[in-house]
Formats: C-alpha cells, sequence, structure tokens
C-alpha cells in the first residue's frame, strides 16, 4: 500500500466505527449470493428514514454517479442539458457523450455565483439542469430554495441536485421533492459517511423520475448493502466527524491564509486554493501529497484539497511552506 | 535580453522642433503648486500607436504609419487618452510631467491636473525620442509613468525604465499582447487610483511581437522583459496564449468548423476575424483565410480577403443579411479591441450583437473568466457586454460573461 497522502478525492479521512466494518465483513461471507430484496428494501427505508422522505422516493445504487448517468440517458434526447462550469468531472464527461446538446456556465471568482437572468434565460426551454449544490470545486452553494422554485415552475424543465457534501453544508432540497415531480436529489454515502470504498449513492426522486426508473434493478455488493444498513441505524457517528472535518477546514483555510494564498469559504469538506506558484499540485506529489490541479479543466492556478486528519493537514501545510520557500528564493510569486 | 527601437515614430504636429525648457524659477513654482505630497507621475503617449489597426495593416512600426495615413487611418490615442486621463479619480493627488504636444501635453491640458512640460521633440519623433523623454522624466524624480501605446511602445518604455519605477500601460495599439497592459483605458485609470491608495507591486510581461512576422499572416513573440506594474490583478490583461496545435486542439477546432459550416446560411454575409479556429472554418468550406486578418465569405464563396474597415463596411453596404465570427484571444479573452482592430466600433455596431458568433475551443474558453471588448467606443463596449455563448463544440456551448 502507497503510503501517500490522499487530499485529492473528497473523501472523509476518518474509518467508520467498528460496528459499520464489521458489518461489511459479514456481508463478504455471502459473497456467493444476490443480495437479498428483503435487505435492500431495509436500506431503502433506512434512508427515506434519514432524508425524512417517503420510501417510494428512494431509488439505491452502486454509486451517484451511476444515477447520474441513467439519469443523462434517459433525459437529454431531446432536451438541452445545462451544467455549470467546472462541475463533477465523471457528469460533465457522461453528458459531453449522450447529450443532444449541452449548456454550460462559467462560474468566475471570486464569488462564482449563478446568475438567476441565465438560469432564467435557459430554463425557458425544455431542459435537464444538472447542479452539484454545494458545487465541486467551489465549495459553494449555487442555488437557493428560492432559486429552485422559479426553475421548477417550468414543467418542462427537470432538476436534478447532486448533494454530495449535503451533510457538510446543511442545505438540501429533498422535502421538495414530494411537491415538485420535475426535482430529484442525488446523494451518497461515500462522504459523511466515510463508505467511498462500499459506493452508495441513492436518489430522492420527483414522480417524472420515478416513472422513469420504474424498471431499474438495484443489485448492490453484499458488504456494501450491509455495512449501509449498519450505518443507517444509527448514523449518529458521522456529526462527530463532521464537526472535526469542519473545525479542520477552517484551521487549514486560516493557515494557508497566513502563508499567503487565497482560499475560497467552503461548506464541504474540501477547499479551493488560488495559486500562482506553477505545479504546486505536481510538487505535492513528488513529496507524496496528493491534491487536485483544476487547472486541467478550468481556470489556471488552482487546486482543490480535501481536509484530512489533523496529521495530515500539517504534513500538507508544512509542505506547503517549504515549496513556497523554494520558490520564493527562485523569486515566482504566490 | 535583445533590446531594439520599434514602437513609437510618428510626427509631432505642433512645431518643427519644440524645445520647452523649464527653468529652475518655474520647476520651484511647479513644485509648490502641486505640494510636496503629491505624487510626481510621468505621462508619455505614442501618438501613431494603433493607426494601422483599422486599416488592417497590423501595426503602425516603422514606416508603416506612412501607409496607414496613405489609407486614411485616423489617430485612436486622443480617445483612448482621454478616456483614461477622465476617469482617474485621484487627479487632486497627482501632478504629472508630461511630453510635449501630443506626446502629452495636448490632452492634458484639457484637464484639471497639475503639470509640467519637460523634453524636446522633433516634428518626426522617434523611438528614440520617446526613450530620451521618459529618461529625462527620471532625472526628474518621477515616481510612476503612464504611457499610452501598444506592444512597441512597451518595449521602448521598457529599455528606458527598466525595474526602476513601476508603470501603468494604457492599451492603445494594434498588438497589445503583453501583460503589462490594463484591459482598458477606464482600468489603467483604476490602477492610477490603486497605486495612489497604496498598493503592491508586480512584475508583467513585455512581449517582443515581430510586426514584419505579424503584417505576414504569421504571430511570432517573445519574452522582451518585465515591467513593474501595480498589483491589481483584475484590471491587468493576460497575456496572449499561443495557439495549441495538438491532436484534441485541432480535432476541436474541426468539429467546430463543421458544425459552424453545416449551421451556416447561403443567403448571410459571414465576417470571419483571425485565429486559427476561424481558418478550420475556411478550410472545412475549402477556401484560403488570412490567419491575422478579416476576410468574407458569401455563399460559400470568399468575397473579402484581409479587409480593412473601409472594405468591411463597403461589404455590409452591399449584403442584406450579415454575421460576424470570433474567437477570443487565449489567455485573456479579447474578443474585440485586441488583434483585430477591423472590427471597429461602426463595423460591430452596423453587424449588430446578435449577429455575433463566438467560437473557440473547450480547453482555451475554459480557461478564461470572462470574455473582454476595448473597442475604443465605451458604448459600444457597454452594449456587448453581459453574457454571450460560445461555441465550444458540435452540441456544445458555454455561457460567458463579456467585460468591458
Amino acid at each position: 500500500m502507497l503510503n501517500e497522502i490522499k487530499l485529492n478525492m473528497n473523501e472523509m479521512p476518518y474509518p467508520p466505527p467498528k460496528g459499520v466494518i464489521e458489518a461489511a465483513q459479514k456481508g463478504l461471507s455471502n459473497l456467493n449470493r444476490y443480495t437479498n430484496p428483503k435487505e435492500l428494501e431495509l436500506l431503502r427505508e433506512l434512508l427515506a428514514d434519514y432524508s425524512d422522505v417517503s420510501k417510494k422516493h428512494i431509488i439505491l445504487s452502486a454509486g451517484s454517479d451511476f444515477l447520474l448517468r441513467e439519469i443523462i440517458h434517459v433525459f437529454s434526447r431531446g432536451r438541452k442539458v445545462i451544467m455549470v462550469n467546472p462541475s463533477f468531472f465523471p457528469t460533465v464527461q457522461c453528458t459531453k457523450e449522450f447529450a443532444t446538446k449541452l449548456i454550460k456556465i462559467q462560474l468566475r471568482p471570486s464569488e462564482f455565483n449563478l446568475d438567476a437572468d441565465i438560469i432564467t434565460s435557459e430554463t425557458s426551454e425544455p431542459s435537464l439542469m444538472i447542479v452539484d449544490n454545494p458545487n465541486n470545486p467551489t465549495g459553494k452553494i449555487l442555488i437557493d430554495r428560492g432559486m429552485a422554485e422559479a426553475i421548477l415552475e417550468n414543467k418542462d424543465v427537470l432538476l436534478v441536485v447532486d448533494e454530495a457534501y449535503y451533510e457538510f453544508s446543511g442545505a438540501t432540497f429533498a422535502d421538495m421533492v414530494e411537491k415538485h415531480p420535475n426535482l430529484s436529489v442525488v446523494r451518497t454515502l461515500d462522504k459523511a459517511f466515510g463508505l467511498a470504498g462500499a459506493r452508495i449513492g441513492y436518489l430522492i426522486a420527483g414522480k417524472n423520475f420515478l416513472d422513469a426508473f420504474s424498471t431499474f434493478v438495484t443489485f448492490l455488493p453484499q458488504s456494501s448493502l450491509y455495512a449501509a444498513i449498519e450505518a443507517m441505524r444509527d448514523p449518529s457517528y458521522i456529526k462527530k466527524n463532521i464537526e472535526l472535518v469542519i473545525k479542520e477546514r477552517e484551521r487549514v483555510s486560516k493557515e494557508l491564509e497566513k502563508i499567503g494564498f487565497q482560499v475560497y469559504p467552503s461548506t464541504t469538506n474540501f477547499l479551493l486554493i488560488k495559486t500562482n506558484m506553477p505545479d504546486v499540485a505536481r510538487e505535492l506529489k513528488d513529496r507524496g501529497i496528493l491534491v487536485f490541479d483544476i487547472s486541467n479543466q478550468w481556470l489556471p492556478g488552482y487546486i482543490r484539497a480535501s481536509i484530512g486528519t489533523s496529521k495530515e493537514n500539517n504534513i500538507f501545510l508544512s509542505n506547503i511552506r517549504e515549496i513556497l520557500k523554494v520558490h520564493t528564493q527562485r523569486g515566482s510569486k504566490l | 535580453m535583445k533590446k531594439k527601437s520599434t514602437g513609437g515614430h510618428g510626427f509631432n504636429e505642433n512645431t518643427d522642433v519644440k524645445f520647452i525648457l523649464i527653468s529652475k524659477k518655474e520647476d520651484r513654482e511647479f513644485n509648490l503648486r502641486r505640494g510636496y505630497s503629491m505624487k510626481k507621475i510621468g505621462l508619455i503617449v505614442n501618438p501613431i500607436a494603433g493607426m494601422g489597426g483599422s486599416v488592417g495593416l497590423k501595426g503602425t512600426d516603422g514606416e508603416i504609419y506612412k501607409k496607414a495615413l496613405k489609407l486614411g487611418a485616423k489617430a485612436v490615442t486622443p480617445r483612448k487618452t482621454k478616456e483614461f486621463l477622465s476617469h482617474i479619480k485621484s487627479r487632486k493627488e497627482i501632478s504629472l510631467v508630461v511630453a510635449p504636444g501630443k506626446m502629452g501635453e495636448t490632452y492634458v491640458k484639457k484637464f484639471n491636473i497639475i503639470f509640467k512640460l519637460i523634453g524636446q521633440m522633433p516634428k518626426e519623433t522617434s523611438a528614440e525620442d520617446t526613450k530620451r523623454v521618459i529618461g529625462e522624466m527620471l532625472n526628474d524624480g518621477i515616481e510612476l509613468l503612464i504611457f499610452v501605446g501598444g506592444d512597441g511602445t512597451a518595449r521602448d518604455v521598457y529599455d528606458a525604465v527598466d525595474s526602476r519605477i513601476p508603470v501603468v500601460a494604457v492599451p492603445s495599439g494594434v498588438k497589445i499582447f503583453s501583460s503589462v497592459f490594463a484591459v482598458s483605458a477606464r482600468a489603467a485609470a483604476e490602477m492610477v487610483d490603486a497605486f495612489i491608495e497604496g498598493t503592491d507591486l508586480t512584475e508583467e510581461e513585455v512581449l517582443d511581437i515581430d510586426e514584419d512576422a505579424f503584417r505576414d499572416n504569421r504571430l511570432a513573440s517573445k519574452l522582451y522583459g518585465y515591467l513593474t506594474v501595480p498589483n491589481v490583478k483584475k484590471l491587468l490583461q493576460a497575456g496572449k496564449e499561443a495557439s495549441s496545435i495538438d491532436k484534441s486542439s485541432v480535432n476541436s477546432k474541426n468539429e467546430i468548423a463543421r458544425y459552424i459550416v453545416k449551421h451556416m446560411d447561403k443567403e448571410t454575409l459571414y465576417l470571419l476575424g483571425p485565429g486559427t479556429t476561424l481558418k478550420a472554418i475556411t478550410n472545412d468550406v475549402g477556401l484560403p483565410k488570412t490567419l491575422l486578418g478579416v476576410d468574407a465569405i458569401y455563399d460559400n464563396r470568399l468575397v473579402g480577403i484581409d479587409l480593412n474597415e473601409k472594405s468591411i463596411l463597403k461589404l455590409l453596404k452591399k449584403y442584406k443579411s450579415k454575421k460576424m465570427i470570433v474567437t477570443p484571444i487565449g489567455g485573456n479573452g479579447f474578443i474585440f479591441g485586441r488583434g483585430s482592430k477591423q472590427f471597429t466600433p461602426e463595423v460591430i455596431r452596423i453587424v449588430g450583437r446578435e449577429n455575433i458568433i463566438i467560437v473557440g475551443t473547450y480547453d482555451k474558453i475554459s480557461k478564461l473568466d470572462c470574455l473582454r471588448v476595448d473597442t475604443g467606443d465605451y458604448e459600444i463596449d457597454k452594449l456587448l457586454s453581459g453574457h454571450i455563448k460560445v461555441v465550444v463544440g458540435k452540441k456544445e456551448e458555454m455561457v460567458m460573461e463579456v467585460r468591458c
């Protein structure tokens, strides 16, 4: 196993509780069997309870990106797809491949606001709007309830909100699904629940989506299913981990600002950092620290760093300082 | 660093030779009037910068200036300089040291700014005169130098100033690819205000654009040096990024070209701006393209090659339906006001915002935080501002903000 510090995939740095790991191990002992439909139903019930919606709205999947792909496959024909740029990269790639037409709205620093006038104008015709809220990689909440209500007024528009970081931001539209058949919310247990390796995603679907998913059959890996059920039976463990991540996020942000970087406010478990140091992501990688270099897909000079454990964050910060020192000696700027 | 003189040639129409000698008494009076808390700032204007643009000459370095005059080129610097001066808010906190006549004095006189003249100017000025006058300004103790011009002027300023004092560069040339320039005359005024308020300084690039190569349809540039400027990133233009020639970029351009050609209306005149993405469009139709100039297509036929403003206006009169296709400059996002000066405010006004098609590869567009315009006419710049769609693929568009 490589001894790298992984701050490039927005994972939870703390493992799930012992009970969840034991449940996953129990699932492994059933590897010769397909998942039991009753256990799938149990997970749906637990997720519905957690999300405070009726069970009929819950659709399970092995990863939320799989749900997004399915939505794009089914709903992008004859509709244009509206997304923001930058956005969750796999979703963008899938949309580029399958959509009839893709409209991307470029987010601008330093506010990264989504202009309501553009949204009104673009959603005046049949369309599928997919927005990650909070946005990855800016960490910002892009649409509020008022804007969502305005979008959903046009029944020819389907709105899909990716709430992968809901547990960190606290902002959700799940409760609006009952009223709005053209709304769906995508969530995951990858992030706050610390189950990235289990790949459990779920859709809180409005009626228009439910109809399309009526023939959708889900099978989850046994170990993932057992781990997810155990996690959802007592989800209170995530509270402490989230608090730790948020506390560390604010500390790392302040430290980076002290060093002289521009760091943007985040409602997630990662930070968007502006730097003029060329190749800082590569230099960190050479030192065994992985961060995500966004320059390849967006504006130059931005990296995204997930929040790790306190120890990992300290190593990240001290390496940043060392790299900066080398750059300063070379005469380059922050 | 190689040093050569190419920018800043032209005529000073005031006198044959104008000698302005400031006596010690006058200098003392100037100092008393300006007050010792005021910042002493030099201003030098290249009066012929930008003149080659509208007549399609892609520059005014060397003898080309005279050719531009013959073709009916009009001076663009006065408008830019006036716009710049009128938007400085800290006018009461600065005193200017200016070159005589159209190299500064003519414009400053009209504003309520304390100034004094320095240097002497022959009737026909050269880049050497620019450098000499800047040298005298430096000896006089200026703390900041403002210059109005293009890349050629920036090179002359670099030769004279190097990193001794900071500069503010007001864009007014045909070629304005160096990142030392402000995004517009108004932005340059804001930079002066920021300097007065007190801001950090940073170094920005001065590029050496080979004007003969440029005129010959090639963009050849190399780094000439660095000038120090007030560090207000949002007001500084980014330098031009070279066009990508990797396989995926070429494929993207071809994909855009096929999409555009497929949707071209045979009864519409298409004015195609400079750039390799536009060249991909003419390639797809099987026509040649002036890489750094403006060409026109109607019914899949070339009806204009390397057009200047006059010939564009003639075509616009002839054809009822018209569209303009442009691509932003990589790195800084300018769609009008840099590199394609033939698209003058008048041309843009006639074509209309709704008939402007913007194209560019996703790799180029996604790296821009906005598109920019600096046509020299603020009303037109405002008209172009707001959100606009850019075709980045056969079924893919990006909504970008246009700023001025």
